[in-house]
């Protein structure tokens, strides 16, 4: 049974961040979650489908960022709690919705969780989701801690059903991966029922029509929710201040920023000279408590990541406030204190801390700093990103590649979002040559394919994996149909989201909570917007590398061709290998002329190893997931496969 | 067995590794173990892109009193895990200092460069030194191979965490062990768990 | 003779358009291949010396050096290089009368040898299309399937490297002076490798005053009939000026300046019509559309020819005075012209780390350059 279904009160548990945060909703009584797989987000709706069934709950991976806020916010006017779910990317796609939402308001509690992911562990990005809050209008939370993301969860649908607006409950990568001791509470044991009330008085908050009109009136209903969110923040259990009463330096934070600043300040021996102003509530920011705690000290030191939103909120009310405050000295992201760009860690903080209090820090002895860094660069080689042993994407790559070079005439990738990202780098032959959002690539090749009238003669080529093309790249593929661009698709369909731990989506027949639902074709979903539509098996590397070069030539129009192969990761393919290989180490030419181990230096599947004192090839059998590729791009026939019993 | 006091507080560990060796598992389980014990622990990870071949670090911070940062700051680990040999020396170079005890695995897990000719991978008789060198006390343990024995490599972290417990510088139970991972395994699946985490345990003592 | 590698060969001779395609680097190796008429190098290769620019016929061809292993003398830059006899000739009675042009040398030639087992496997052109395509034939009844002329250079020695892979001993080719050049460079082991043998047991080369760019004139001749009902493209011998393109019954005539703008640049610097390296030369004879000229060179080249002659797969006879000379003044023309264009561009000899097109004696230059 699960962890998150614990119903002893007081019971302590060893949780994710992400898990808090789901265990924070079923204690809510949330009853319906909706998400798209985005790390570092997606355990989240991953835990709550786990348990979905006990708890009786609704879980849904939507097909996109925007269409699970719509979800979940169906299930908030039909007087439902629920949860929306994404990383920082996802609001962005929503945010037409958002801004919608926040003007017409919600009923049941409605909880937005945005996972940002400052320094991009795992995004092309570190952007920031916080803003939105701002902008939209609507109350922002940051836990600070693992017990917070659980309690803030539970708080925010209170908060939620009492303004009947969306809160939104930001989390960041450091929590939502990290994890930590949680104390549970309890789990509600009434049932509740969905009913949409619609046919009373238009301007009903709780039974007219739920719509941001008229504007005015309802613009002006956003800040009063608002004035009256600040006056619950004043009193807010999750705003702390740990530290002297007079402290010589304030340190304002928020959200995992905090446990850095509190290490900091103990590393340093600090706690009588540093306060720590901690804040939960930071949109909108409430006035008195700041004021009262910006009247302290003259040095304040605002530690966030990843823009200076707080920094600057709080530097608002300082300006508001100062012919009763007094004038202040900030340090923080402005004036590059903090840096401007990347995630922070406890180091940025101390440092930030002795620079202002002139306090020297040595973490260690100089001779041992300077000693190690000199054996590091030898003593552990560089670990580059590659696709996994097996991988479809590897040997898609190589046909693309080829087909480019064979055909000559300069043609380009433009790439997309999910494993395949990866091709950028040498693993994937450094083919793609732009990469942006979801979906992105097909816009752009969408646009790319009209640039003939100007010359352009390169042929222009996009891929997309089976998720992404779900997610946003259908309305790029209508547009070039419909505009007449010339481009080639690739669809990389591995059977699943692979890159963010292999969720379902549309093109599967299973959804979250491993239900049976029915599957779409990507193949005739092409087929119906009038493209021409081609489908390989990318492991057939002769096959797919002709079929390329004879789309790339073929004139007409949109051209998609699916490349079909499951996940190397996927349950099936870890079941048992496909081949038994073997390499014969007398016929393997190695360096030399006619191969220049074109195996290990180009193609560059882990299971093959370069065995520099013997110059043949080895297998690496532990490694080695059986797919057979290798076999057909050794020129020696040294590599044979046998089909495995 | 040791004693409920720890050597320091909060006491520092980083599990490292290449991605897919189960980094994550073992942080899990010995977090949990420490948990059971009344301890606060506070685990930091990242998974996703650094899956696909990079290196990966777990970062657990065990504490009778508090909830620490996530992210240990540099040059503060008292203790490294390794379930690659090189990764112990990538991670010493940040975070380590003279006072920092290694236990590390010997099998080698080649970076693509090196499997592709373009970099070169130390042997393990100067991994050792160079880790000897720039730390209190290093244990190296054929956790991969020994595993390999039992019949599955994965049980190799287990071993490593068997070894770790050998050090008595944390309160580990084999019990706890026991209890921790009856809540994740197959029932049949745990007696050979239980003894690779005894071969640990011996292991770290030849 | 001096070698480089791969990446010497991708500067000097493809990215300056050197390359005419003629597939002696590909197929040796995973990083070299051909497509549509123009190669392209898949992936980059670190080696510094490799058989790929050793081979090529337009980089560091040393003339002194192959012409003393094939004929035991300098390079003395005859128009027509050297050889033993010049005859007409056309297939004999034994052929079955297909689809040859002019008179059916080259396919008499190579269905003999494969038939009486001179070889073992013949590397001939065939087509798809108007695409020339290289192929490995082990069957003598279907030499006559690659019997068409072509007029875009053909990677065939692609095919020559590939059948050398699949082990056969005594391989025949068909090919142009610039592949009859590389096949001479490749016979003579110019890696050293120490198991090489070599499996080329006859060349027969073509005559050639220049080739088409294939990816120039697929879309020049679709712009006037549709390319997939083409059946036969022919340049008939001097003194016609024009090529015919058949749509089976249906033709139509283009004249051969506009076709001369579809040569690529490197066929000017070719200083051979004759594949003067071969052991056999068919060529056309002026106003004679069913006959060929055959130059016979080497000793190999005189048997199998003999032989031919006695099974009844080929008839020889004298050839006229007027069209020797004729054929003189053409040979030599061409050759004067690309010597004189080389020269000029410092193509020729040169010295320090610059890489020479063509090394031989400096008094053979200036003779022939006049």
């Amino acid at each position: 049974m699960s962890a998150l279904l614990d119903k002893k009160e007081g019971a302590e548990h060893l949780l994710m961040g992400n898990e808090a945060i789901a265990r924070g909703a079923l204690e809510a009584g949330a009853k319906v979650a909706a998400g798209y797989p985005g790390t570092p987000s997606s355990e989240i709706i991953e835990s709550l489908a786990g348990v979905a069934k006990e708890t009786n709950m609704y879980v849904e991976w939507s097909v996109n960022e925007k269409v699970a806020m719509e979800v979940a916010a169906a299930a908030s006017f039909a007087e439902l709690r629920s949860l929306c779910v994404m990383k920082q990317n996802g609001v962005n796609v929503a945010s037409d919705f958002l801004l919608h939402l926040a003007g017409s308001g919600t009923r049941g509690g409605m909880v937005l969780v945005p996972c940002d992911d400052p320094g991009a562990l795992s995004s092309i990005n570190e952007g920031e989701s916080r803003f939105f809050a701002r902008t939209v209008e609507i109350p922002l939370l940051e836990p600070g801690d693992f017990q917070e993301a659980k309690d803030m969860t539970k708080w925010a649908f209170e908060l939620s059903e009492e303004l009947k607006q969306l809160v939104m409950l930001r989390s960041v990568t450091r929590l939502s991966h990290a994890s930590g001791n949680v104390k549970f509470g309890t789990l509600p044991t009434e049932e509740s029922t969905a009913r949409f009330r619609c046919d009373g008085f238009i301007l009903d908050p709780d039974e007219g029509v739920v719509i941001s009109a008229p504007v005015d009136y309802k613009h002006s209903q956003q800040h009063e929710k608002l004035k009256r969110a600040k006056e619950i923040f004043e009193d807010s259990p999750f705003n702390t201040y740990e530290g002297p009463d007079k402290p010589e330096l304030l340190i304002i934070t928020s959200s995992a920023c905090t446990l850095y600043s509190r290490e900091a300040i103990s590393i340093l021996g600090l706690k009588d000279r540093v306060g720590l102003l901690k804040m939960g509530t930071t949109w909108p920011l409430p006035p008195k408590l700041l004021t009262r705690y910006l009247s302290l000290t003259e040095k304040i030191l605002i530690v966030e990541e990843v823009l200076p939103f707080l920094e600057e909120n709080v530097k608002v009310i300082a300006a508001e406030t100062a012919s009763e405050i007094g004038i202040k000295k900030f340090y923080g992201k402005n004036d590059d204190t903090i840096p401007m760009v990347g995630e922070l860690n406890p180091d940025h903080v101390i440092n930030a801390i002795a620079k202002i209090l002139e306090i020297d820090y040595l973490p260690r002895p100089e001779e041992y700093s300077a000693k190690t860094q000199g054996l590091a660069f030898f003593g552990a080689p560089q670990r580059e990103l590659i696709f996994c042993p097996g991988c479809p994407h590897r040997a898609s790559f190589w046909s693309i590649h080829n087909a480019l070079e064979l055909d000559g005439r300069k043609g380009f990738v433009c790439g997309d979002i999910g494993c395949y990202t990866m091709a950028l780098l040498p693993t994937g032959f450094t083919t793609l040559k732009t990469v942006h959002a979801m979906g992105s690539g097909s816009g752009l090749a969408s646009g790319f394919g009209k640039l003939g009238q100007f010359g352009l003669d390169q042929p222009v080529l996009a891929v997309c994996g089976d998720s992404t093309f779900f997610h946003s790249a259908i309305p790029a593929l209508i547009n070039a149909r419909h505009h007449k661009s010339d481009f080639t698709l690739v669809v990389l369909d591995n059977s699943g989201t692979a890159m963010t731990g292999f969720q379902p989506h549309p093109g599967l027949k299973v959804n979250a909570m491993g239900d049976n639902v029915p599957d779409l074709d990507i193949a005739e979903l092409c087929r119906a917007m009038g493209a021409r539509v081609e489908i390989r098996d990318p492991f057939e590397l002769e096959e797919t590398r002709e079929t390329l070069n004879e789309l790339m030539e073929d004139k007409e129009g949109l051209k998609v061709l699916i490349l079909r192969q499951i996940c190397g990761l996927s349950p099936e393919k870890k079941a048992g290998k496909k081949y038994e290989m073997a390499i014969n180490e007398e016929i393997c030419l190695g360096e030399n002329c006619g191969c220049n181990r074109v195996c290990t230096r180009i193609f560059r599947c882990p299971g093959l190893v370069w065995d520099k004192e013997k110059q043949v090839t080895r297998l690496d059998e532990v490694i080695c997931t059986g797919c057979g590729v290798c076999a057909d791009i050794c020129p020696a026939g040294a590599i044979t496969r046998k089909e495995a019993v | 067995m040791a004693g409920t006091q720890l050597p320091n507080d909060p006491y520092n560990i980083i599990i490292t590794g290449v991605g897919g060796q189960g980094n994550v598992m073992a942080s899990r389980v010995l977090a949990n173990m420490l948990v059971k014990k009344g301890y606060y622990v506070t685990i930091g990870e990242t998974f996703g892109a650094s899956q696909r071949g990079g290196s990966v670090m777990s970062h657990l911070r065990i504490s009778k009193k508090d909830t620490w940062s996530p992210q240990i700051p540099k040059g503060k680990a008292h203790m490294i895990v390794a379930l690659e040999p090189t990764e112990a020396i990538r991670v010493l170079a940040d975070y380590g200092n003279p006072d920092v005890k290694v236990v590390s695995n010997t099998r080698p897990i080649h970076p693509a460069g090196v499997l592709a000719g373009d970099l070169a991978y130390p042997a393990l008789e100067e991994t050792k030194k160079t880790a000897r060198g720039i730390s209190s006390e290093a244990w190296f343990i054929d956790a991969t191979d020994e595993a390999l024995k039992l019949g599955n490599p994965i049980l190799g972290n287990i071993i490593m965490l068997g070894a770790l417990s050998g050090l008595d510088d944390l309160p580990l139970d084999k019990e706890d062990f026991r209890e921790v991972i009856a809540k994740s395994i197959p029932q049949n699946k745990i007696d050979i768990n239980l003894k690779a985490f005894d071969l640990g345990r011996e292991l770290l003592k030849q | 003779m001096k070698i480089f590698g791969p990446n010497e060969l991708l500067e000097e001779v493809i990215n300056k358009n050197l390359c005419i395609g003629c597939g002696a680097c590909i197929h040796l190796c995973p990083y070299f291949r051909s497509y549509k008429g123009k190669t392209a190098m898949l992936f980059p290769c670190t080696l510094e010396e490799g058989r790929c620019f050793a081979y090529c016929p337009k980089i560091e061809v040393n003339l002194d050096e192959l012409s003393q292993q094939y004929f035991g003398r300098y390079y003395e830059g005859g128009p027509l290089g050297n050889y033993l006899s010049i005859h007409t000739a056309k297939a004999g009675p034994k052929v079955e009368k297909a689809s040859f042009q002019a008179g059916g040398t080259v396919s008499a030639l190579m269905s003999f040898a494969l038939a009486k087992g001179h070889i073992d496997a013949a590397v001939l052109t065939d087509k798809e299309g108007i695409l020339p395509v290289p192929r490995v034939i082990t069957d003598a009844d279907e030499v006559l399937q690659c019997s068409s002329s072509k007029y875009s250079a053909s990677p065939t020695l692609s095919a020559l490297n590939q059948a050398m892979t699949d082990e056969y001993k005594k391989i025949g080719v068909v090919a142009t002076p610039c592949q009859v050049l590389s096949v001479a460079q490749m016979r003579m082991n110019p890696l050293e490798k120490e198991d090489f043998t070599d499996s080329v047991a006859l060349v027969v080369g073509l005559f050639c005053t220049w080739a088409i760019d294939f990816r120039a004139f697929a879309p020049f001749i679709s712009e006037r009939v549709d390319i997939t009902t083409i059946t036969k493209v022919d340049i008939p011998p001097p003194p016609s000026e024009i090529m015919e393109v058949y749509m089976g019954e249906e033709k139509i005539e283009i004249p051969l300046n506009e076709i001369r703008e579809l040569v690529p640049e490197t066929c000017s610097y070719c200083i051979d019509m004759t594949s003067e390296f071969s052991d056999i030369s068919v060529g056309v004879l002026e106003g004679r559309p069913d006959l060929n000229t055959l130059i016979i060179r080497t000793e190999r080249g005189q048997k199998i020819v003999n032989e031919s002659v006695k099974e009844g797969y080929l008839i020889l006879h004298d050839i006229p005075e007027e069209n020797l000379e004729h054929l003189m003044w053409a040979a030599g023309n061409k050759k004067k012209r690309a010597f004189v264009k080389a020269k000029e561009e410092g193509m020729i000899n040169t010295e320090g780390d610059k890489k020479s097109y063509l090394r031989l004696q400096s008094k053979t230059v200036d003779e022939i350059t006049g």
